[in-house]
């Protein structure tokens, strides 16, 4: 196949090299079951378990107890180091500045 | 890069063809992502620039870089 | 002696033709079959996604996933078609 520089041992550009790219900064991480994370990557492997620190997390619930479909939010910080299993993980966005 | 058309037809030879070019993403729960595409690999993980997330139809999120978990993926599509 | 058809054959006979595809979910695209790999992943093209509130959305040209294909019907239209 392609390949136009010649040297790159570790193929040029993979998806993979997004999260590389991430590692000590900021992350937005999307989980499965309408959760979301926002933290310091530490690590991350090819599953995408994640290593994250300084943590806050959202869940978006529908309240019961209102008729109207209100999706509430509810948010909690883990300020301990969080281990994310990587097949909850949905989508992985550096976020801008902190 | 010979026969550029003819690679397109198997689907590693569809994600070169259309890398670096505006795709639809669909995902198995029915939220779509617009952007351009940086690079997939064989899990179908995908890399995209300036994302657009949908919601419903509806705009709900932009991302400058997203990274995309491939066993939630439905569909990659080749915008025109 | 090898008057079977294995199933990935009968696949390679409908590369260019349109085919049918009846995914896990709630959910079926039809289109022009392009070519697919061994995990059935394939490449549609001119296809058209049918939800099941029976809306419709026509893609040029799509990679669909082969995790979640329940069943492929060679030569069908779709639902509308049959």
């Amino acid at each position: 196949m392609s390949s136009p520089e010649g040297d790159a041992p570790s193929r040029p550009d993979e998806p993979l090299d997004l999260v590389r790219l991430c590692l000590d900064e900021i992350v937005f991480v999307k989980l499965r079951g309408d959760r979301q994370l926002s933290g310091r990557l530490h690590a991350y492997d090819s599953h995408c378990n994640l290593v994250l620190g300084d943590v806050t997390e959202t869940i978006f619930v529908v309240d019961e107890e209102d008729d109207d479909d209100e999706v509430k939010a509810i948010t909690r910080s883990h300020s301990e180091m969080l281990f994310v299993r990587g097949d909850s993980v949905v989508l992985i966005s550096p976020k801008p500045q902190g | 890069m010979e026969n550029g058309d003819n690679e397109a037809r198997d689907p590693s030879g569809f994600l070169t063809a259309i890398i670096g070019a505006p795709v639809t993403v669909k995902l198995n729960s029915g939220v779509v992502y617009k952007g351009e595409l940086q690079s997939v690999d064989g899990y179908m993980n995908i890399a995209l620039e300036q994302t657009k997330e949908y919601v419903d139809g509806r705009l709900h999120h932009t991302f400058g870089d997203a990274f995309i978990r491939g066993n939630n993926v439905m569909y990659i599509s080749a915008d025109s | 002696m090898t008057s079977q058809l294995l199933p990935l054959e009968l696949i390679d006979k409908c590369v260019g033709s349109k085919i049918w595809v009846i995914m896990k979910g709630d959910k079926e695209f039809s289109g022009t079959l392009l070519g697919f790999d061994d995990y059935v992943n394939m490449v549609l093209e001119n296809v058209t996604e049918f939800d099941f509130e029976g809306g419709q959305t026509k893609l040029p040209k799509i990679l669909l996933n082969g995790n979640n294909i329940c069943m492929l019907v060679p030569g069908g239209e779709g639902p509308t078609g049959s």
